[in-house]
């Protein structure tokens, strides 16, 4: 029996460290920012730069633009890449567009710099945006022959109007609040203003959920504090209100809308402020953080109040759908690793991935490639691997393979774009991955920045210039 | 009227689908509904995002979601 306690623990431990006040601050303004994106972005904005006569240097990071601004939803990826490919900028950028989105969207992204270290999460868009373009190109010059016959239709690509400034103004407002809540700085985290609420009670209840969660640091495990109980009893409210509030937000603003709103900035207010159970009572602390969300919180009212009442109306819906799709996977996925986790030894992953060696990162990438995890479980899983003594390189390999190569996603590719195409793709990211996990783990190890960063550049420089040269050599050929 | 709805299925579509339906019944015109889900077919039309209406082969909306007010204009005026 002792042993179905313990796994239960290691799962209400995971658990509860997902619901702690940092991971909220982080992925909820994520979500409103998905849907922002999903919702007001008109698409055009960025497709008019994709279309066949592009040329590469405007391509390729506009690919690398709808990967991140774009593709937060399924429903747009498969398209997109589809579209790229037969009608617009052809292969080479419709393979950035699919090896850049799962990587650089603002979900995956916040989640990962929160959980593991924004360090993990830089590293993860400066590897996945060189490789990207890399692999594209590679694969641009691998099948030029086969790549002429293209639809050319340019209404599809017609110049639409850029992103308006008040989408940019609200975005920016949205990641403001993202990184107010998330950035570790001296002036945010300084406390400013100190209040003791006497509660006899409150030492007892933090006793009582030490028990039931045991924090065990050296596992990871930060334990239930009073915060995050009270934490998850407003989540559970917001999730009551929000059902109809946001759910139903299309139908019209129902007087459920506000409340659900109001609760989340609520929530997010007391997410940001720092509480300390005492002897006496609790110990609440205003930081810089706890000003700067809530003001960033009342500063988005009149920012959402500039749009359209039918545009609100989809942003909260998209938001509420990202949610509703993303956030139930993520609970029961958390709590399994973190059951998962209790039956793993250390010295497995360590003997396995606990050096940066070529073999480490090759173990990481075919870990990534054969389990499919849904969206952003991948974070969790890497975060419990990082606990166990894994390495950094092999875990950003593993952490560049798992999204971009399931089986799934390989199936899909291949029906767009053929079989032996889909396996070179398959191939190359295998091969870049394991590159950037042993960059990273070089860098973690102490190597140099001055000696790897031109390494990785003069990489990615080699292959952009030599593939320019041959593109060049076959115009001339061809005209000769 | 002939309303083809192109998605693979996502919620959006989906959604499309129903707030179109919607606006028909509520001018009470005739109209016979598809929703295209394979890709090729899909890709036929100048689309580059899901979902996308298209009412009589023409594209009205792709890759957002048209208001209630869009949509019975189109719908009037096909």
């Amino acid at each position: 029996m002792d042993w179905m306690i313990t796994a239960l623990q290691g799962g209400m431990a995971s658990l509860a460290s997902y619901l702690a006040a940092h991971v909220l601050l982080c992925l909820v303004p994520a979500f409103f920012i998905a849907g922002a994106l999903s919702a007001l972005v008109p698409q055009q904005s960025i497709i008019r730069f994709l279309g066949p006569d592009a040329s590469k240097w405007v391509s390729y990071p506009a690919a690398a633009g709808a990967g991140s601004l774009l593709a937060v939803c399924s429903c747009t990826i498969q398209p997109l890449f589809a579209g790229i490919y037969k009608k617009g900028a052809g292969l080479g950028p419709a393979v950035t567009f699919l090896f850049f989105a799962p990587a650089a969207n603002i979900l995956a992204l916040a989640y990962t710099g929160v959980a593991l270290g924004a360090d993990f999460a830089i590293a993860r868009i400066v590897l996945a945006l060189s490789f990207g373009i890399g692999i594209g190109m590679i694969m641009a010059a691998l099948y030029r022959e086969g790549d002429v016959a293209r639809l050319a239709d340019v209404e599809t690509f017609a110049a639409g109007g850029g992103i308006p400034g008040r989408t940019l103004l609200f975005l920016g407002a949205l990641v403001a609040l993202l990184i107010a809540g998330t950035l570790k700085l001296d002036f945010l985290t300084a406390g400013l203003l100190h209040v003791e609420m006497p509660w006899s009670g409150a030492a007892a209840v933090q006793a009582g959920l030490d028990q039931l969660v045991p924090v065990n640091e050296a596992a990871g495990a930060e334990g239930l504090s009073l915060q995050g109980l009270i934490l998850i009893g407003l989540l559970g409210a917001i999730s009551v209100f929000a059902w109809k509030g946001l759910g139903q937000v299309d139908n019209g603003f129902n007087r459920l809308t506000p409340v659900a709103l109001a609760l989340t900035a609520l929530t997010l207010a007391f997410a940001a402020l720092g509480m300390r159970v005492t002897d006496t009572g609790v110990l609440l602390t205003v930081t810089g953080r706890t000003l700067a969300v809530s003001a960033l919180c009342l500063a988005i009212w009149p920012l959402a109040r500039r749009f359209d009442g039918w545009d609100v109306q989809q942003w909260l819906w998209e938001t509420w759908r990202f949610v509703k799709q993303i956030f139930p996977l993520l609970v029961v996925g958390v709590f399994l690793v973190g059951i998962i986790r209790v039956f793993i030894q250390p010295e497995w992953i360590r003997s396995i991935a606990g050096a940066n060696t070529v073999l480490a990162n090759m173990a990481g990438v075919v870990f990534g490639v054969f389990m499919y995890f849904p969206t952003l479980v991948e974070v969790p899983i890497a975060k419990m691997f990082l606990s166990l003594g894994m390495h950094p390189g092999p875990l950003i390999a593993y952490l560049m393979a798992d999204p971009e190569l399931s089986l799934q996603s390989i199936l899909i590719t291949a029906a767009i774009i053929g079989k032996l195409k889909a396996w070179t793709y398959v191939g190359l990211v295998a091969l870049f991955s394991t590159l950037a996990g042993l960059t990273y783990g070089a860098w973690v190890d102490g190597t140099s920045l001055l000696i790897l960063a031109p390494g990785v550049i003069g990489f990615v420089a080699l292959i952009v210039t030599s593939l320019h040269l041959i593109e060049r050599g076959r115009q001339a050929t061809r005209k000769e | 009227m002939l309303i083809k709805i192109l998605g693979s299925g996502c919620a959006k579509c989906n959604r499309l689908e129903q707030l179109t339906r919607e606006a028909v019944a509520e001018l009470g015109i005739e109209a016979s509904f598809e929703h295209v889900t394979e890709m090729d077919k899909i890709m036929a039309y100048p689309i580059m995002t899901t979902p996308a209406l298209v009412v009589d082969e023409k594209v009205k909306v792709s890759g957002r979601m048209p208001s209630k007010d869009e949509l019975l204009g189109w719908l009037k005026a096909g």
